[in-house]
């Protein structure tokens, strides 16, 4: 299912030196797998090279691995011009997630943030509108509790 | 900020009620979602958004019944759009489990989809219409939607919600009198809506109300990331339908409607041109519909799916759908996200109320098409006097 | 302009009938495979709780089939479905996943009630009630 580790390719050439590694995902999108701190580097660069018209930040979607002691973040891009969709793959360790915020470069992410850490505790860097009971009801925000988390018990 | 805190003597709430008055069975998406506007005389100089979604519940819920169950459940996610969630979440499972449904049921989910598209923009034409005081148009329009509403009736046997699609297929299938049935019906709505297409065009009223307001150019939209018509009438030629050809929307005579001035009327008129085209599509597939067999055997369908994940979008009436779905193997999946269109464009267009007058708000959230059919309490409290007043959003919109 | 189409349209209608339809005194016209209220027939029902268990708002309950009614040879564990009505969406999962299609579709769509309303009676109503005497038994609905 992971292509050739040698080929990347060509809507990612902007971020080549950032990659740790590239699979498929169904049906047909390009998964990036980055460190946490290159994320905001490589949106940037994917606009540099795309023009803001050419591209949106679509979705931002945290899972939590409890097994492996990691949350992961996915971050999905519509590059336009080439018809596909980016994802930029991160994963943050799971007792302190913390990521720099890509509200700067993509004023799209704000919900997608501020859902990320009502629900799965994932603390962005540089946002100003973080808030607990964004979307939580008030009774769950209080005790402390990470609805989506796998052992919240909700 | 502080000077112009003591010139400011009126502090607008907007909070919104949501309610979807179609169907008998009521998802309600989302709670009250509250936009601060902070006006000064008439003119909007802040807008701050507090919200509360209702449909987190549903991604913990989803995770604690079987994947099959779940699909009933994405598809009550909203009452307008329902069958292109159950679309969008029933195609990600396919990718899952590899398996293509056959030509024929590709069709009838195209079917299913434009006709939902139909009566949704249908109904936000109409609300825009009602907003902006315009009462006779709305009622005409829901009369004629009510056709539309008998056409998805003999489609899916459900005139909202229409739990239509299933892994592999559709769950039941069209014969010629049906089909007979329908063609009359597309027969009769289509001079209807041009009669409308030509109302909002020509209209002065509504022309007074809608033209100039509510701009937004091309880099504001992809920055902001909005979707759907509110990206369309920017010049932003994006679609999913174009984007991912899934279904059956590769073979259909099918375009991307444009426009360039940004502002709430040409969203309307976007709005008018898609129904057109799904009036298009529509008629197309039921001319064109392939032999075979559509409906897969429930009980034959496998129970443990394998592991993998997959990121499935659509294109709702509103904007683009997404979900992404993830399975570790076993009966249950591990990970169900959905990503609304709604979710993207009322949040992030918050900002751009600012330098419209109080009375445009309401009219400026209307053209995004919020899936939100009644708006009602407005208060306006007067900091100088330190009274409130609940004012509705009609005597606002009103000006 | 856009006053002259509308009132053409409004004179029009002052002249046809109202497209209101009052209901309840006339009756509203629905498909006839309209998905409305179902209920298992007992004399396929094999009581194996495939409703039961595939049902998404879990409103089917499994209960013994009562004394007095002539039980199918099919139905080993003499259990059958009963639909709780206010709490089924009318999804018709358990009409298709059912292995030996037991369940009885109609178009019933006024279902409001104010006391609780399951599908008990409709479905004993589709078996035979066993007679007194030791001969034949004698048909009920």
């Amino acid at each position: 299912m992971s292509s050739d580790p040698l080929e990347i390719p060509d809507v990612l050439k902007p971020i080549e030196n950032l990659l740790k590694g590239v699979t498929i995902m169904k049906p047909g999108r390009v998964v990036a797998l980055l460190e946490p701190s290159d994320v905001v580097k490589a949106y940037a660069a994917l606009k540099a090279r795309y023009g803001e018209v050419g591209l949106y930040f679509s979705t931002l979607v945290a899972t939590d691995l409890k097994d492996e002691g990691k949350i992961r973040i996915d971050y999905y891009v519509n590059v336009l011009e080439k018809n596909q969709y980016v994802v930029l793959r991160t994963h943050v360790p799971r007792d302190d997630p913390r990521i720099e915020s890509l509200l700067k470069e993509a004023p799209a992410a704000l919900p997608g943030e501020c859902e990320a850490y009502d629900l799965l505790g994932v603390v962005f860097e540089g946002n100003p509108h973080l808030r607990r009971a964004f979307f939580v009801p008030e009774e769950v925000a209080e005790k402390g509790v990470f609805p989506l988390r796998k052992d919240a018990g909700v | 900020m502080t000077e112009e805190v003591s010139k400011v003597d009126k502090v607008v709430e907007i909070p919104m009620t949501v309610e979807i008055p179609v169907g008998p069975q009521h998802p309600a998406v989302h709670e009250p979602i509250l936009i601060k506007v902070y006006a000064e005389g008439e003119y909007v100089v802040k807008a701050e958004a507090y919200t509360g979604y209702n449909h987190r519940g549903i991604e913990k819920l989803a995770e604690k019944k079987s994947f099959y169950q779940d699909i009933f459940l994405c598809g009550r996610v909203c009452g307008i759009c329902n069958a292109v969630h159950a679309d969008c979440y029933v195609r990600a499972l396919e990718h899952i489990l590899d398996k293509e449904p056959p030509p024929r049921a590709k069709y009838l989910r195209t079917l299913a989809m434009e006709l939902e598209r139909l009566h949704s923009h249908m109904l936000v034409l109409a609300v825009t219409a009602e907003i902006v005081g315009f009462d006779t148009l709305f009622m005409h329009m829901m009369r004629d939607r009510e056709l539309i509403m008998k056409a998805k009736e003999i489609v899916t046997g459900n005139r909202v919600l229409a739990d239509y699609i299933m892994v592999g297929g559709v769950r039941r299938d069209l014969n010629s009198e049906k089909i007979d049935k329908l063609k009359k019906i597309l027969t009769k709505v289509e001079p209807r809506i041009r009669y409308y297409w030509r109302v909002f065009e020509e209209d002065v009223t509504l022309n007074k109300r809608l033209v100039d307001v509510g701009r937004l150019t091309p880099v504001q939209v992809t920055s902001h990331g909005l979707l759907g018509p509110v990206a369309r009438a920017s010049g932003v030629a994006t679609d999913s339908r174009y984007h991912d050809a899934y279904d059956a929307y590769a073979e259909v005579p099918f375009r991307i409607v444009t426009r360039k001035e940004g502002d709430c009327w040409a969203r309307s008129l976007v709005r008018f041109e898609e129904m057109q085209v799904s009036l298009e599509i529509c008629r197309y597939i039921l001319n064109h519909l392939p032999e075979g067999e559509a409906v897969p055997d429930e009980r034959r369908l496998p129970r443990r799916f394998p592991e993998g994940e997959a990121f499935t979008t659509v294109e709702a009436p509103r904007g683009e759908l997404t979900y992404y779905v993830m399975s570790k193997g076993g009966v249950n999946p591990y990970r169900v996200k959905i990503r609304t269109p709604s979710y993207n464009n009322i949040i992030n267009t918050v900002p751009f109320y600012v330098g419209h007058t109080i009375a445009d708000v309401p009219t400026i959230l209307a053209s995004y098409d919020p899936c939100i059919s009644c708006m009602e309490r407005v208060t306006v409290i007067d900091l100088r006097r330190g009274t409130r007043k609940k004012v509705s959003m009609r005597d606002l919109a009103r000006g | 302009m856009g006053k002259i189409p509308l009132l053409k349209e409004v004179v029009k209608l002052i002249f046809s009938k109202p497209a209101t339809i009052q209901y309840p005194r006339e009756e509203t016209p629905v498909e006839p495979d309209a998905r409305g209220r179902q209920y298992a027939d007992l004399s396929k029902c094999i009581g194996c709780s495939l409703c039961m268990i595939e049902c998404p708002p879990k409103a089917i309950r499994m209960e013994k089939i009562p004394e007095g009614y002539e039980v199918p040879k099919r139905n080993a564990r003499k259990i059958y479905p009963v639909v709780d009505y206010f709490k089924c969406i009318y999804c018709y999962r358990c009409v298709t996943v059912c292995p030996t299609k037991a369940y009885i579709v109609t178009n019933e769509y006024r279902l409001a009630s104010d006391a609780p309303v399951n599908s008990r009676e409709l479905s004993l109503s589709t078996l035979k009630k066993v007679s007194q005497e030791p001969s034949q038994g004698e048909g009920e609905g």
